[in-house]
């Protein structure tokens, strides 16, 4: 593979178009797994493209890219420059420790260095694989295609947005194939193209490919005329774990005061809370309940506390969660936090040291006195039951039933007086055709995954004076990320006259291993996030997560199993059919983008579309079934077509001779299967005339029973056989 | 020369004597090529010993004849050492089988004996007289003819030594046209008598040797066993062909490529001498028998039913 035949000028041109090729597909991966050093990849991939294109051995350029890749992995996670002693100390027993985790197929506990090897080590055999399709077999054509595939994946069904990314692949891929095929024409021909002639040649190819690209880019770009396919999974892959609560122009980690919510939401990947626990749990702080139009105010005139010492019952239990098992979470946290952070369905609460508890009971915070001062925790246990719900029961929630009650719920049915009135008209149009409260307000948490809503952290409008913050995203921006969500479905909520409030916490975190190889989910600023919590009469407070991206925070065990005994389960999974269903369960919010997440998601979808699928595969089998049936028509000039450029031996002879017994057979000439080839040959050159027929299948069996594979006349073959297998297309 | 040309020159030298009998002037220079026999079942007169001696001619070949009587012995056909007094030592009289092509005619009339005797020398090419092994002159070439008519008298040959001959053939009357042409020609003299040689008994060694080079690919001998062993298994079928029967129909098929002209046997060689090779070779079941159906039928719907091998196959 040293280019013999490639001029080196035009080989390092070619290099450097497919250096760009794979440069579109870095991107994507590098922004979507968050990983960084982009460049640290690309001059990976340029150095061995140089390397290859100087001609270096391989004794020469496997030891350096070796060094490269050790270079590059020390430098990303040992954060230094140079080798020092510690590379040694912390790579090799990474390296051995993780050679045995790959033997043991646990893929998931590969550490980051190591992945980043395999991720070099996959880069290399990519290399290598290019430098064969560009040198070898001149034709980057399935290069291409997968490029365009994988971007045009990647843009539909992940955040990563490739407008521009498609237009770059779409230009550098079709001069790579323009002058890989000249190149190819060239070989093939024997002829040697210098490098003026070449330039000539392909001049044409450059100049139509350049000024239709140009013009292509000036022109009025049409809107898709289909919606979106998958907006429903778009938004939710969006959002994948890019949790974030706010205030201010810019914000990060938790912040109490939520007076003005706006803003970027910046990326601090500081821990703050290890999670020793057998399940994802969202971990709530406090819930706010006044919203002033600009952000959020906890009204706290009227806020009772309850005190606890460690280790007693905490009172107060939800119905929901009287009957689930008793779990535990060890939380170790890094934050000065001078309240807790925990989990649904808290019941017992313990910790080392004089410490009480300090319940604000409406505010849900508990706050952390210690030896008489409030003061921050940095390890606790928590006991707890996870609430779980029954679907029957939430579908009898109804708007009455909030009348009969005796609670008084004007704390969470403010609204501020300037909020203009489309909120409500929007929010009655969702819920309307709704009966029970659940429906109602599982309604308004699904509608932003539908109505085009992005989800973003970066420049997100800070209302002004007289806008209203909700208002603002719900008709104008419809870009943001939780706070937006969460603000805008408890207002909503309030508008339909549905109780909500405002919940502050973190999402779940990214599982990992912590120090003693034990499984922890590890929480950072980055997780900080907010949802809602509506009130169900009946059944309690009850958490939902309107942010895309975040697949079902609210924390019921939506499980149609559970009903399965009741009488009104089957009705109820037909209603369940028409509405699209989040998965219940509050686990998924990684850090980062999630393949199984994607699986489900796209579930859901097929699930929504059963019968649109149905028919779209019928319609397109009904088509594809057509066209297979009169292939006897077109599959010929395919043939031809497809043979053409083929070399003339006995290898394509003999594939061609064989295409033309099969399509003589779908002609209608069947061959018995005791009739010779040649006793065939004599009845089609009866049929079509001549004795074309005959003259093939004589070189096919001199080739197929006599071995005499070398010195035929392929060329005339070839054009016997095409006319042959033109006649029968006709 | 090429070999076809030889070939040809040979049939055409036959066809001036044999008129309208191309195919059994082809199928007998086939069996000579391959070193086999033929045996010929038809009724006296339809030119048997015309064809033989046409085709001795042609090659410069001594041809013996030995007419088969119930009262001959192996003797009479292998030869006899007799005392001759004046050297005072025996002296072998060498019978009418020492010659290079011979007709045995109505070999199924003499007893099993000298039958033996006659098919033993066919297939070792030798002979053994008083504890002396001579062979046979090369090349060997035995047209065995048997009358399908007269069954009183005769000994029918078992099936075992049918296997010794490569063919066995059917003669068949001349068509009309044919039949006086036959007339025409031998009105004013007898065309036999002025046949010529056409090519020398070494070029036939010659083109015996050749047949070997003939390619057979191991699609075709997938073709012939598959054959073979659909007469193995057929329900009409009481025994099947043997694979000294696949070996000879391979054989067989070499010779009969080299006649067309071909370096390599195609499937068509293969369907067309299968009827001959493999129909006497088979025993039919007396019910099949009594329905009528003939061996070379079985073996020509075998033909039918037996994919032909049009693609490559990889024999392990």
């Amino acid at each position: 593979m040293n280019g013999i035949g490639i001029d080196r000028r035009l080989l390092a041109l070619l290099y450097i178009l497919a250096f760009l090729l794979l440069r579109e597909w870095l991107i994507p991966v590098i922004v979507l797994t968050d990983t960084g050093y982009l460049w640290l990849f690309l001059v990976f991939i340029a150095m061995t493209f140089l390397m290859a294109l100087v001609g270096a051995k391989w004794w020469v350029t496997v030891p350096i890219k070796i060094i490269y890749v050790v270079w590059a992995v020390h430098y990303v996670f040992l954060e230094k420059v140079f080798f020092t002693k510690e590379t040694a100390v912390q790579l090799l027993p990474d390296i051995l420790s993780n050679t045995g985790i790959i033997m043991g197929g646990n893929w998931e506990n590969l550490t980051n260095p190591f992945r980043t090897i395999l991720f070099f080590l996959l880069l290399w055999m990519t290399t290598y694989l290019i430098r064969h399709w560009i040198e070898v077999r001149r034709s980057i054509f399935l290069f291409y295609v997968m490029t365009v595939i994988f971007i045009a994946f990647i843009d539909t069904f992940s955040p990563f947005s490739a407008d521009a990314a498609i237009f770059r692949i779409m230009l550098t891929g079709l001069m790579l194939l323009g002058l890989l095929y000249i190149s190819r024409l060239a070989e093939k021909h024997h002829v040697v193209l210098s490098m003026r002639s070449f330039i000539a040649i392909s001049a044409p190819l450059l100049v139509v490919v350049t000024f239709s690209g140009a013009f292509a880019n000036l022109l009025p770009k049409q809107e898709p005329i289909w919606p979106d396919p998958l907006p429903y999974f778009k938004s939710i892959v969006q959002g994948t774990g890019e949790g974030g609560m706010g205030t201010g122009i810019s914000t990060s980690g938790y912040d109490p005061d939520d007076s003005a919510l706006g803003g970027s939401f910046e990326q601090d990947d500081t821990l703050v809370l290890e999670a020793k626990v057998a399940s994802k749990q969202y971990w709530k702080i406090e819930t706010k309940n006044t919203y002033t139009s600009k952000g959020w105010e906890q009204n706290s005139a009227s806020e009772s506390h309850m005190s606890y010492t460690m280790g007693g019952e905490l009172g107060g239990m939800d119905v929901s969660a009287s009957d689930s098992p008793r779990q535990q979470a060890q939380l170790k946290v890094a934050e000065e936090f001078p309240f807790l952070l925990y989990p649904y369905g808290i019941r017992r609460v313990s910790a080392a040291g004089n410490v009480i508890l300090l319940h604000a009971q409406s505010a849900g915070q508990y706050r952390t006195v210690i030896n008489g001062i409030e003061g921050a925790l940095d390890a606790y246990e928590i006991d707890f039951q996870e609430p779980k719900y029954s679907m029957k029961q939430l579908r009898a929630t109804t708007m009455d039933d909030f009348a009969t009650s005796n609670e008084d719920f004007s704390p969470y049915l403010q609204l501020p007086d300037q909020l203009p009135g489309r909120v409500k008209e929007l929010a009655d149009e969702i819920v309307g055709k709704y009966d029970s409260v659940y429906e109602k307000t599982k309604a308004i948490e699904m509608y932003f995954g539908r109505n085009g809503f992005v989800y973003a952290q970066q420049d997100i409008v800070v209302p002004k004076v007289e806008d209203d913050y909700v208002d603002q995203f719900l008709f104008d921006t419809k870009r943001g990320y939780c706070d937006n969500f969460s603000t805008s479905m408890v207002v909503m909520l309030r508008s339909a006259d549905i109780p909500a409030r405002w919940v502050k916490g973190f999402a779940p975190g990214e599982a990992v291993k912590d120090a003693n190889g034990e499984h922890v989910y590890r929480v950072t600023n980055n997780e900080a996030h907010s949802w809602v919590e509506a009130y169900m009469p009946g059944i309690g407070w009850m958490p939902f997560e309107p942010t895309i991206g975040f697949s079902g925070q609210s924390n019921i065990d939506f499980d149609i199993e559970l009903d399965l005994g009741d009488p009104e389960a089957p009705a109820m999974k037909e209603k369940e059919k028409q509405k699209p269903k989040k998965p219940e369960k509050p686990n998924k919010a990684e850090k980062s983008f999630e393949i199984d997440k994607l699986f489900e998601s796209l579930n859901n979808w097929v699930k929504n579309n059963v019968w649109k699928l149905i028919v779209g595969i019928f319609i397109l089998g009904l088509i594809s079934w057509g066209i297979y049936a009169i292939r006897v028509r077109w599959l010929p000039k395919l043939l031809i077509q497809f043979h053409r450029s083929e070399k003339s031996n006995w290898k394509t002879f003999s594939t061609q001779y064989k295409s033309l017994l099969k399509q003589l057979d779908r002609y209608g000439i069947k061959r018995a299967s005791g009739m010779t080839l040649s006793e065939y040959a004599i009845e089609i050159d009866e049929f079509f005339g001549g004795e074309k027929m005959r003259v093939l299948t004589q070189a096919y069996e001199k080739g197929l029973y006599g071995g005499n594979t070398t010195d035929q006349e392929w060329g005339n073959l070839k054009e016997m056989w095409e006319d042959l297998i033109n006649r029968t297309s006709g | 020369m090429t070999h076809k040309e030889m070939i040809e020159k040979v049939l055409t030298n036959i066809d001036q004597v044999m008129i309208g009998k191309r195919d059994i002037a082809e199928l007998s220079v086939t069996a000579l090529l391959a070193g086999g026999h033929v045996l010929l079942e038809d009724v006296p007169g339809v030119g048997k010993t015309m064809m033989v001696k046409a085709l001795a001619k042609s090659i410069g070949a001594d041809f013996k004849r030995i007419q088969f009587t119930p009262d001959l012995l192996p003797s009479d056909v292998l030869g006899v050492s007799i005392y001759n007094p004046k050297e005072m030592e025996f002296e072998f009289r060498p019978g009418p089988i020492m010659g290079n092509i011979i007709l045995a005619d109505e070999i199924n009339r003499t007893s099993p004996k000298t039958q033996s005797a006659l098919l033993e020398g066919m297939e070792e090419s030798s002979v053994t007289i008083d504890g002396e092994t001579m062979r046979i002159p090369q090349p060997f070439f035995v047209m065995a003819t048997q009358n399908p008519i007269e069954y009183e008298g005769t000994y029918p040959l078992p099936e075992a030594q049918l296997d010794r001959f490569i063919f066995k053939l059917k003669m068949g009357y001349p068509t009309k046209t044919e039949e006086i042409e036959v007339l025409t020609r031998a009105e004013k003299r007898v065309p036999i008598d002025h046949l010529e040689t056409v090519i020398s008994l070494e070029d036939l060694k010659d083109l015996q040797k050749a047949v070997v080079n003939v390619t057979v690919d191991d699609t075709i001998k997938w073709y012939i066993v598959e054959c073979a062993s659909q007469t193995r298994t057929n329900p009409s079928v009481y025994l099947g062909v043997s694979p000294r029967g696949s070996l000879a129909l391979m054989k067989a098929c070499q010779a009969y490529a080299m006649i067309k002209g071909r370096t390599y046997v195609t499937p068509d060689d293969v369907q067309y001498l299968s009827p001959f090779v493999f129909g006497h070779r088979m025993i039919l079941r007396s019910e099949a028998k009594y329905e009528g159906i003939s061996t070379m039928e079985i073996v020509e719907r075998i033909l039918t039913t037996v994919h032909v091998p049009v693609d490559r196959i990889r024999v392990k």
